[in-house]
């Protein structure tokens, strides 16, 4: 995630002596396009065929649906956050409000992209707003990686992948120990070495 | 929302068809109205041209 500072209007920095997550940030209460978006996206769009269809999975400001789109693909965003639905659509990005890829057809999508909420938090430093929401990957940085994992295949057409970004803070080994017992296999596409972190990208898929 | 968002989507909840009832229509798009599931009948809002498709405890939940 970016290191660099962003103007901020989240401005609820809560009331603890301990900076939010957002505040450590210094991001805007919806999760902007950093390093980690942007590898995932480039990654995503080498992989993507005009005409494919495809969905942005925590799309956000709808970075990685729109580059997508831009490479010819019919691009979907999905968010559980109503601010970053308002934004992607403000950003001209197809999106639905929804839980991961609950709302979705089986077997509907060439590409599901994520990049999750990933930073490891300890529940006693979470506060209830949107960008903690975008941010916190809960105790072991899993929070959503896991259900993600667990759902995805569903709605992947034949042949389909699901691409998502892994930062080294997360332990991408353990994530894809967790896809292979649901039936995932996986193979690492590309990976970026940052000041505090590397950010993988893997790709996972029907053996 | 574009009325072809109706091929990818349905209901979060048991992932029948969706029926779409069109209130507010601007060009191709839908800006407000309602899908029901064919199946289970739960009812999901599309405001300002967003379907939301969260299942109905998660709705108003607050974040995290």
């Amino acid at each position: 995630m970016g290191e660099e500072t962003r103007d901020r209007d989240d401005g609820d920095g809560g009331s603890d002596d301990r900076p939010s997550l957002a505040d450590q940030r210094g991001v805007a209460s919806v999760y902007q396009p950093a390093e980690d978006s942007d590898l995932l996206a480039r990654t995503a769009r080498e992989r993507v065929e005009a005409g494919d269809t495809v969905l942005d999975v925590g799309t956000g400001s709808g970075y990685v649906a729109a580059t997508l789109a831009d490479a010819g693909a019919r691009a979907v965003g999905v968010d559980v956050s109503p601010l970053a639905c308002q934004e992607a659509a403000d950003n001209g990005v197809s999106v639905v409000r929804g839980d991961l890829v609950e709302p979705f057809r089986a077997d509907a999508f060439d590409l599901v992209a994520f990049n999750p909420p990933y930073l490891p938090t300890p529940p006693e430093q979470e506060w209830d707003d949107w960008m903690e929401h975008a941010l916190s990957g809960g105790d072991d940085g899993r929070r959503l990686v896991d259900p993600f994992l667990e759902t995805v295949e569903r709605v992947l057409a034949p042949g389909g992948e699901a691409l998502m970004l892994v930062s080294s803070l997360t332990d991408p080994d353990a994530v894809r120990a967790y896809a292979s017992e649901h039936g995932l296999a996986s193979e690492q596409l590309a990976s970026e070495k940052h000041p505090y972190e590397v950010l993988v990208v893997l790709r996972f898929y029907q053996d | 929302m574009k009325e072809d968002l109706m091929e990818i989507i349905c209901c979060p909840l048991d992932k029948h068809d969706l029926d779409l009832e069109v209130t507010e229509r601007d060009d191709g798009e839908i800006l407000s109205g309602q899908l029901t599931c064919t199946e289970c009948s739960e009812t999901f809002p599309i405001e300002d041209g967003i379907p939301n498709l969260l299942p109905p405890d998660m709705r108003d939940e607050a974040p995290a």
